[in-house]
Order: structure tokens, then sequence, then C-alpha cells
């Protein structure tokens, strides 16, 4: 009776042992990042005129992302823009670009990626994801470029860049209001995040 | 970019379709019944504002994504059922001014609807309070105004009140415009094409001028209050310059005084349009000088001296 006690106990233990083990290998699996806001800027350029670019920036980001480097297609990364922090260098033109004709910053106050799929390319990562400005949700894929860690302080960050071209009036910009500006906005992304 | 040719055009095709339907309508019905001029009325201005934001090209979606959605795909439509429900149902009009005010109590939080302006409601007590607080003083300010307008149109009749608040209702979208928000203000001339034409044809088909102004005035008073409040919440007008304009077509009840109430009815009219078109052109003037101030330099004029 002890015996076949004993042997079951050393049975539980076994089976828990493994899926503790199995726990944490997962665990260690993916690396959770927070988006690190002073080595990184969410900027964009837009076209004046068809002649020349504006260049703007957005102050206050925020964001994270998990990299599974066994399993990639389980790796996420968010991202969420207050509009708001809209920043083009004067001060006139960035009260005009909260306003309703353009960003309406009191109804829209973010602009948010999220992503929904992830693969493997050379030298990055493609990410597909919802990305949502203006109140309008699309599906857009990005390129990131990087993701090489570096041990700084005790703390390893990882980096990535990537350029998205939209255009605003898939996302509920009024073509009347686009005026001067080009419909055509490229946004430039560089994250270093610091993980968790 | 603003366009004062299409806007004129807008003008001038929403105040045709306006004025013809309720030439129409007395041609049609009897000129007596002014319960069918009441609803001529109302169905003017909505097909005046249908014809004006087809011309300017106006771009609402469905459902509402912004203030100026709401208003004009909510709001403006409500008022234009709620009035048509008024003049066609001759219930006691306590119950026309209850629905007035429970309008008028929705109109805020309606136009607010998902902004951050009611994150409020999702924050500390403090700011929640001061939240309703904030919708409550604007309902009874747009409750209050409306009220006082339909009791002097009531009292002494007239036109000149919808054309006073006409009036009140462009310079409104002139000083939102000028404040960058171009769109807020393009969307009054419709509006005020509209009411001009409706009133004004109102008064040449039929002697009973009096209710029909009620229909204008109502209408007016709402549109008014939607787009100033759309153009301080969501634009860049401040406090004071909304609520200025909001009770500016109060000063037609100066008109009350003795010395003027007795007097003939064209030059109550324009002594009411005079005493309100003083404020608004000081309003205009300030606003243009900040308009030349802010954005001089962002339509490529250089600064000199």
């Amino acid at each position: 009776m002890s015996m076949r006690r004993n042997f079951f106990d050393l049975a539980r233990a076994a089976v828990v042992g493994t899926i503790l083990c199995a726990a944490g290998q997962l665990g260690y699996a993916a690396d959770e990042y927070a988006y690190d806001l002073v080595h990184s800027s969410v900027s964009f350029k837009a076209r004046h005129l068809d002649i020349s670019w504006i260049h703007g920036r957005f102050n206050e980001v925020d964001g994270k992302f998990s990299l599974d480097r066994e399993n990639p297609s389980k790796s996420t990364f968010e991202l969420t823009i207050k509009a708001d922090s809209v920043d083009t260098a004067n001060k006139a033109r960035d009260e005009h670009l909260r306003q309703p004709d353009y960003f309406d910053t009191k109804q829209f106050p973010t602009i948010e990626f999220k992503s929904t799929s992830t693969k493997v390319i050379e030298g990055g990562y493609e990410v597909t994801g919802d990305f949502t400005m203006h109140g309008k949700t699309k599906k857009v894929t990005l390129v990131l470029k990087g993701g090489k860690e570096h041990l700084f302080k005790d703390v390893k960050r990882v980096a990535f860049s990537t350029e998205l071209s939209l255009k605003r009036s898939d996302f509920g910009f009024d073509k009347n209001a686009i005026g001067p500006i080009g419909d055509e906005a490229i946004i430039l992304i560089d994250c270093e995040g610091m993980r968790k | 970019m603003p366009d004062p040719v299409l806007y004129l055009q807008a003008m001038g095709f929403a105040a045709f379709a306006s004025a013809m339907l309720v030439f129409i309508v007395v041609g049609a019905v009897h000129p007596d019944t002014l319960k069918w001029m009441n609803v001529a009325s109302v169905l003017a201005i909505g097909l005046g504002l249908v014809v004006g934001y087809v011309v300017l090209a106006f771009r609402l979606t469905w459902p509402p994504a912004n203030g100026l959605d709401r208003l004009l795909l909510v709001i403006v439509p409500a008022t234009l059922v709620l009035e048509l429900i008024v003049s066609c149902w001759s219930e006691p009009r306590r119950i026309a001014w209850l629905m007035r005010f429970f309008l008028a109590a929705a109109i805020p939080r309606i136009l607010l609807h998902g902004s951050v302006h009611l994150d409020g409601f999702h924050g500390e007590a403090q700011l929640l309070l001061k939240t309703v607080a904030e919708l409550i003083a604007c309902s009874v300010l747009l409750a209050g105004t409306w009220r006082m307008l339909t009791w002097l149109s009531e009292r002494s009749g007239g036109c000149s009140i919808p054309l006073a608040l006409a009036l009140t209702i462009q310079c409104a979208g002139l000083t939102i415009m000028m404040a960058g928000y171009i769109k807020g203000g393009a969307a009054t001339f419709p509006l005020t094409a509209t009411l001009v034409a409706t009133t004004l044809a109102t008064s040449l088909a039929v002697k009973h001028s009096s209710i029909t102004a009620t229909i204008g005035i109502g209408i007016g008073m709402v549109e008014l209050f939607g787009i100033l409040f759309i153009g301080r919440f969501f634009g860049r007008i401040s406090t004071g310059f909304a609520l200025t304009m909001l009770v500016t077509p109060l000063l037609c009840w100066v008109s009350e005084l003795p010395t003027l109430r007795y007097r003939k009815p064209w030059l109550v009219g324009a002594v009411r349009l005079l005493l309100v078109a003083i404020p608004l052109v000081v309003a205009l003037v300030l606003a243009k000088q900040d308009f030349d101030r802010a954005m001089t330099p962002l339509l490529g004029q250089l600064i000199t001296g």
C-alpha cells in the first residue's frame, strides 16, 4: 500500500515538474519590451504644394512589444501615439492640425497600431496589424528592420525602424480640407525597447 | 481650402429650394391653413439644407464620427421632426416645451459623444461632477435662450428674430472658420440661407408669420448653439466668444422698451437687426485680428516690420 502511494506521489511530482518546466521554457521564449521614449521617435512628412516636404513629429508615444525568437509568429507589437502631441515646430500650425479638419484630437485622441500577425524576413520582421487613425481602422503591413539585441547597464535593448506611407483620405480626413498639404503622408517610426 | 464661390452657390441653391417649397405649398394648399404652413417651413428648411450640403459636396459619415456629423445627421433632423410633430399635433403648449427642453438637455451630451470631454464619466468623482455641471449649464443656456426668443416672438412677432438668428449663425461660422476649423464654418452657409429664405418666403406668403417664426427660432437656435458648441469644444474659439455669440440674439428684447415697442413693425425689426449686428461686427473684427496674427505665416505671407 505504502509503495503504491509512493509511486503515485512520484508520478504526480514528475507531471507537475514537467508542466512547470515547460511553462518556464515558454516564459523565457518571449521577451517583453517597453517603448523607450527617450531613444525612440515617431515622425512624419507630407508634401507641401507638391514641391517640398513638411516634417513633424509626435512627442508623446507609448507602446510595447514581445519578441519570441523561437516562434516569431507569436511576437506582438503595439504602439499608441497621442495625436495632441503633434509638433511641426510651428505653434499655429500645430493648433491647426489638432482641429477637426485634420486630426480632430478631442474626438480621436490616439493613433494606434496593434499587430495581428508577424513573420520573419531577412533583416527583421514583417508585421501586419490594425492601424487606427481618425477613428478609422485599416490593415497595414510594416517592415520592421533591425531587431539586434544590446545589453546596456544590465538592461537588454532591441530596436526597430520602419516607414509607412498612407493616404489621409483613406482614414476619413476630409478631401476638401486637404488643400496645399498632400494627401499622402509618410510616417517614420524608430523604436527602441527596454526589456521589462 | 475655403472656396467663397462654392459657398455662395450653396447658399443660392439652398435658399432657392427652401423658398420654392414654401411657395408650392402655398399654391397647393389653402394659405390660411397655418398647420400646413408650419409643415412647409419645416420641410423647406430640411430640403434647403440637403441641397446646400450636396452643392458643398459635404462628406458626412454614418454612424456619425465627429461633432459636426452628429449635429447635421442627428440633432438638426431631430429638431426638424420635433417641430413637425409640434406643428401637426395640437397638444397643450406645455408638452411641446417639455419635448423641446428634453431635446435641449440631450444635445450637449450627443455632441460630445465619444470625445475626450466625456472622460469624466470614467474618472474621479470630482471630474465627473465637473463634466455633469458643464453639460447641465450648456443645456440650460440653450433652453433659456430658446424660450426667451420664442416668448419675444409670441409677444411681438415679426420675422426679424429668425433673421437675427441667421445673422448670428453666419458670424459664428465665419469666426469658427477664421479660428482654423474650415468645415465647421462652411456648414453654416446652407443653415443661414435656408433660414433666411424660409422666413422671408413664409412672411411674403402668409400674414401669420409669428407662428412660422417660432419654428425658425427653434431650428435656428439649435443650429446656432450646435455650431458654437462644436467650435468651442472641438475647434479653437474661446468660451467668452461662444457665450457672447449665443446670447447676442437676446438683444432683440431691447425692442420691448416702451419707446420702441409700439413703433412700426419694420422699424422695430430694423432696430433688432442693428442691435444684434453691432456685437457681431466687433466679434468678427477681433476674430480677424486673431486670424491675421496666427494664420498669416501659414498662408505663406511674409511678415514684415
